[in-house]
């Protein structure tokens, strides 16, 4: 009798915790049921009057019904408090597409991006990157570098004078002079920098650009080394394997005195409008030092010799980014350093 | 300079190789070559034509013309020249049939400027040909552009038989000499050379000729003129330039009847000295120029431009013909001092060979005979010079020339390539050779065992050279800090939502002024391109006010920054060169206050603890919206807004520092300090003050009052408004006090407390508490 009267009791007490619609209602269930004077309760103060072997049966489907109701119990709640749980954090959505607050990153130039990758691979290299005044000296941009007062290769660089007979660098060699004269040899360095020269300024001409000074003064410095620097420098430039060739050209402070093309790299050699069809693209002057220049800066030519190079960084950077025009550079606006 | 391949051709024996493989060839090997450019390609088949009947054709300019065209026929030709008339004999090129005013054209007439023979297109080219004949010595041709820059330093490539003499070596055939000195005649000469100063006028030569006919010169000769982009004006003018453009060697013919006496002085100018040139300009002169003179004065500017006085004219007879040798840098000097660069000057700056002067009079003596028929020379060659010693030979080793070079070379190799460009090849020990240098290479070009290494490497091809990596010690290359914290700085700005700009190291007198900069106390340019840009900067603001005003006509608010170099002058050697960091915040919108408070943030990303202090404002700053920034105890440059009337749109922060200081005190060894491990104790104080009462005042005050137990003091707000009165505010700080060593007791803490509350309030603020 008893035993069914629990076992009725159970299933009620299952079936009103299933229906339950909110924690109240569970409570009231267990204060009903579970609670210290709950039914359950009356069921155990009953069991007293039971004769021995049936008050064990009885109160082991007693305790079973007690388990039963309890886990029944702690399972409904947790599920009304992972619904409320849901409902708080349901009503936290936020739009994730509108943009995020505050001052973006900004840019760094195109020719900072530039210099900065190839002062990496000179660097790399054991090259130490080396800085000029943008106002130097007659001396150390011309006479030190093998171009006396009246040499026609002057007229190549249309210079800004100074007053007090000073100038204007028209390109980053000075530095050589001064690398030369405070590192002496053997010396491995580079100098990226601002240049000048005296001519109007129009979509492909600039009175101040940059460019990249390179020299390495060394016991048996050869044309084969020079090769080696340049065609490694040019692949880490382009990100590739390069083709170069040298072929003479005349710069007072190298002797020998190359111009340096690189394959074309739009056809591969094959002739395009880029390269004029010749397949080579004209890339940087370069040479081995001339024993004056070395001399000059006091440095023996019998015991040390050297290759220096000079390469256009504005071109670079204008050839990496296809920039159709210089005068963005030195623009200042926004809307074209924001791309970079 | 421009070089006729068919020019090359009479100079190179069998040569075999078109003008594009030439082109190649030389720039491969000698210069840069910039591109061929065909010339006179009607010539191919024009041949001589006589005009039989002329018809006019109405409502048309033009005519029609019944040609006898030789072996192309009878033709019809429509034709609108104005010199088109019956009997004429003039070229015709069979370039097909059009309809022309209605009527089938078969070919056309040509002008010298369509022939490309001269450069006459008045009217068809009038000629004195037996019909159906081709244009006597003239052919089509490709002129080889050489860049002008690849050659400065080589005198005898700017004449067709310098790079003829580079063409035979590089393909191993014969060059043909065309000068024959046998052809000068000996004896006494018809004048007198009296030259100054042989260093200026290494060497005059002259011939005089007698009996000349001035006319045009003929066809093969004006076409070659006009081939490599010179005008043919008379058979004497144009035989100077052909001998110009053949030996590199300017020519330059005189009136001999308009001179006065028979002596040429060659002198400096006398000072103010006028001069009036072949180009109708007049100079005044001065003892720095050269001049070429008779007894009445200057008749040419020596190596630069003939005079008018004594030019050619149809009237002339009788010439005299001077070929001389100047001292390249007065020459250079000259040209520039009155900018007039001619192809002479181009010539003698590069410093050309005084053994060719009488090669040119030679030359000339052949041709004159040939286009002025019936010249008579009148004396021998007078010819002044200073004896010019021959350079010594110079030692080369071939073990260094090999190590130069990079690569291995048979002795016999460079034997050859030297005795191809004639260079004497002596061998006095093994191994070393003993080289002897042409009189054309000796001026300036070839001096050193260097220069001789750019003969063997060109000649026996670069690319024969393999890329080879140099054996050198491992060495960590010195650093430059310098560069390396510019680096720094502008990761931190840009990450800060700057981007950088790169502006000119000019500015214009105006832009100066216009921040209340002195113009006297720039650096100043002598020869400006432009007004703006007459001084090197000494601020970056100008530059950066700029960018703020171009970028404010699209955008509404930006940030920027440039790291560039101050200039300023000193009073001995180069300028001092500062670097500085400007950077800028612009927004159309609000008062400004926050972009200053921002742009102070950005300042204590790259110095942390940096501080404001309020500073008597300059000319372009705010009146009352500048300070000093302070760093360490330095201060190390500004902040402020630009003066509102510099930038009218909106309101622009600026963050103006001197790297040079701001990274001197970022150098310095960092060192870990123990982390606290008692706890400290935290307290409020509001101090009372007058509005425009610094913060930062009040909070080094209390600072000061508190001790070396006091751990730090942050500014928390600041109040105005009930119940403070009128012209009051209150700041309110968050002090934190503790020790290294022990927990402080509240009596302790409270008594620091008191300590800053006492201390403020002899100062006369009063405090909330
Ligand atoms: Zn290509």
């Amino acid at each position: 009798m008893l035993e069914e009267s629990i076992q009725e009791l159970e299933s009620g007490s299952l079936a009103r915790i299933a229906s339950a619609t909110s924690l109240e209602d569970l409570e009231t269930v267990r204060v009903q049921v579970l609670g210290r004077k709950g039914a359950l309760d009356q069921f155990f103060k009953q069991m007293g009057k039971l004769a021995p072997d049936e008050r064990a049966r009885a109160g082991k489907v007693l305790n079973g019904a007690k388990q039963t109701l309890e886990a029944a119990l702690e399972s409904a709640k947790r599920q009304f408090a992972e619904a409320a749980l849901r409902i708080r954090l349901d009503g936290e959505w936020l739009d994730p597409s509108i943009p995020a607050p505050g001052p973006r990153r900004g840019h760094l130039h195109p020719i900072t991006h530039i210099q900065r990758e190839l002062e990496e691979v000179f660097r790399s290299l054991g090259f130490a990157v080396l800085d000029g005044p943008e106002v130097e000296t007659e001396y150390r941009n011309f006479d030190a570098l093998n171009i006396p007062a009246d040499h026609p290769a002057r007229d190549a660089q249309d210079t800004f004078w100074l007053a007090n007979g000073d100038l204007l660098r028209t390109h980053t060699s000075p530095v050589q002079v001064r690398g030369m004269e405070r590192l002496g040899p053997p010396l491995r360095m580079i100098a990226p920098g601002r240049v000048f020269r005296n001519e109007s300024v129009d979509a492909s001409h600039e009175h101040t650009f940059y460019q990249i000074e390179g020299m390495m003064i060394d016991r048996g410095v050869s044309v084969a080394h020079l090769l080696y620097f340049m065609r490694i420098m040019l692949a880490e430039v382009f990100r590739r394997e390069v083709n170069v060739r040298l072929r003479p050209g005349f710069f007072p402070f190298v002797e020998p005195g190359f111009e340096l093309d690189i394959q074309c790299l739009l056809c591969n050699g094959a002739g395009c409008p880029v390269c004029k069809q010749s397949g080579w693209v004209e890339q940087l002057g370069c040479g081995m030092v001339h024993p004056n220049v070395l001399r000059m800066s006091g440095i023996d030519p019998e015991e040390w010799s050297g290759f220096a190079f000079g390469l256009g960084l504005t071109r670079l950077v204008m050839m990496r980014y296809a920039i159709d025009d210089i005068r963005h550079l030195q623009g200042g606006d926004l809307r074209f350093l924001e791309q970079f | 300079m421009k070089f006729s391949y068919n020019w090359i051709r009479e100079l190179v024996e069998d040569l075999d190789c078109s003008p594009a493989a030439l082109e190649k060839l030389i720039t491969m090997k000698t210069a840069e070559c910039e591109g061929i450019e065909r010339s006179g390609e009607l010539l191919e088949r024009a041949c001589a034509a006589r005009v039989e009947s002329v018809e006019p054709i109405p409502g048309s300019h033009n005519v029609k013309a019944a040609v006898d065209a030789g072996r192309y026929g009878r033709v019809t030709v429509v034709c609108g020249a104005p010199n088109c008339r019956v009997g004429i004999v003039t070229a015709y090129a069979p370039v097909g049939k059009k309809v022309i005013d209605g009527i089938e054209s078969d070919g056309m007439l040509a002008s010298g400027a369509e022939l490309g023979v001269n450069r006459d297109h008045a009217g068809i080219i009038e000629i004195d040909s037996q019909v159906g004949a081709p244009l006597a010595g003239c052919l089509p041709d490709s002129v080889l552009e050489i860049d002008n820059k690849s050659i400065t330093h080589r005198p005898d490539l700017w004449g067709h038989l310098g790079m003829a003499r580079e063409v035979a070596a590089i393909l191993g055939r014969k060059l043909k000499d065309p000068v024959r000195l046998d052809l000068l005649p000996e004896g006494p000469a018809a004048v007198d050379i009296q030259i100054e100063d042989l260093t200026l006028c290494p060497r005059y030569s002259a011939l005089v000729f007698d009996n000349v006919t001035v006319r045009p010169s003929p066809l093969w000769l004006q076409s070659r003129m006009t081939a490599i982009g010179l005008n043919p004006i008379n058979n004497i003018v144009d035989m100077t330039n052909f001998i110009m453009a053949e030996l590199a060697q300017p020519m330059h013919a005189f009136d001999a009847d308009l001179l006065h006496g028979d002596t040429i002085f060659i002198r400096p100018a006398a000072p103010g000295e006028r001069y009036v040139a072949l180009n109708d300009e007049e100079y005044t002169l001065n003892p720095a120029n050269l001049v070429i003179a008779d007894a009445a004065g200057a008749i040419a500017l020596g190596g630069v431009i003939g005079g008018q006085r004594s030019a050619i004219g149809e009237k002339t007879r009788r010439v005299v013909l001077e070929s001389a040798n100047f001292q390249a840098s007065s020459i250079r000097k000259t040209s520039s001092a009155i900018k007039l660069r001619t192809d002479a000057s181009m010539r003698f700056e590069k410093a050309q060979d005084p053994a060719n002067t009488i090669r040119g009079l030679a030359r000339a003596i052949e041709l004159l005979h040939e286009i002025a028929p019936g010249m008579r020379l009148v004396g021998g060659v007078a010819d002044q010079m200073r004896e010019i010693p021959p350079p010594p030979p110079i030692r080369l080793p071939l073990d260094w020339l090999e190590r130069k070079l990079g690569r291995s070379i048979e002795p016999a190799e460079v034997r050859r390539i030297l005795e191809s460009l004639e260079f004497g090849v002596a061998q006095p020990e093994p191994r070393v050779f003993s080289v002897t240098v042409p009189s054309w290479r000796a001026t300036k070009d070839v001096s050193i065992k260097d220069d001789l290494v750019e003969e063997v490497g060109r000649m026996v091809g670069y690319d024969s050279i393999a890329p080879t990596a140099p054996l050198v010690a491992a060495a960590v290359p010195p650093g430059n800090p310098e560069r390396a914290f510019q680096h720094q700085v502008r990761g931190i700005f840009a990450d800060q939502g700057f981007t950088e700009v790169y502006n000119y190291s000019f500015i214009g007198e105006e832009d100066a002024r216009a921040f209340g900069f002195d113009p006297a106390a720039h650096v100043r340019v002598s020869n400006p391109i432009a007004s703006d840009q007459v001084l090197l900067r000494m601020s970056l603001l100008p530059g950066i006010r700029k960018n703020i005003l171009e970028n404010s006509k699209h955008r509404e608010s930006f940030r920027l920054f440039e790291i560039g170099v101050e200039i300023h002058r000193r009073a001995e050697g180069l300028p001092d060169e500062i670097p500085h960091l400007m950077a800028v915040l612009y927004d159309r919108q609000g008062d400004g206050a926050a972009g200053l408070a921002e742009i102070r943030r950005a300042a204590e990303c790259l110095m942390p603890g940096a501080q404001a202090s309020p500073a008597e404002a300059r000319p372009y700053e705010h009146p009352v919206r500048s300070a000093a920034i302070l760093w360490r105890g330095e201060t190390v440059g500004r902040a402020f807004e630009l003066h509102p009337s510099l930038v009218e749109s909106g309101r622009a922060a600026v963050l103006d520092l001197d790297l040079r200081l701001v990274r001197a005190l970022s150098a310095g060894d960092l060192k870990y300090a123990p982390i606290r491990r008692y706890p400290s104790s935290a307290f409020d104080l509001s101090v009372v003050a007058a509005p425009r009462e610094c913060v930062g005042d009040l909070q080094s005050a209390m600072a000061s009052f508190a001790g070396p137990l006091l751990d730090s003091i942050e500014f928390v707000r600041q109040y105005s408004g009930p119940p403070l009165e009128a012209g009051q505010k209150s700041v309110s700080f968050r002090l934190t006090v503790g020790s290294p060593e022990r927990t402080l007791s509240s009596e302790e803490a409270g008594e620091i407390r008191a300590r800053i509350i006492d201390g403020m309030r002899a100062r006369g603020y009063e405090l909330r508490l």
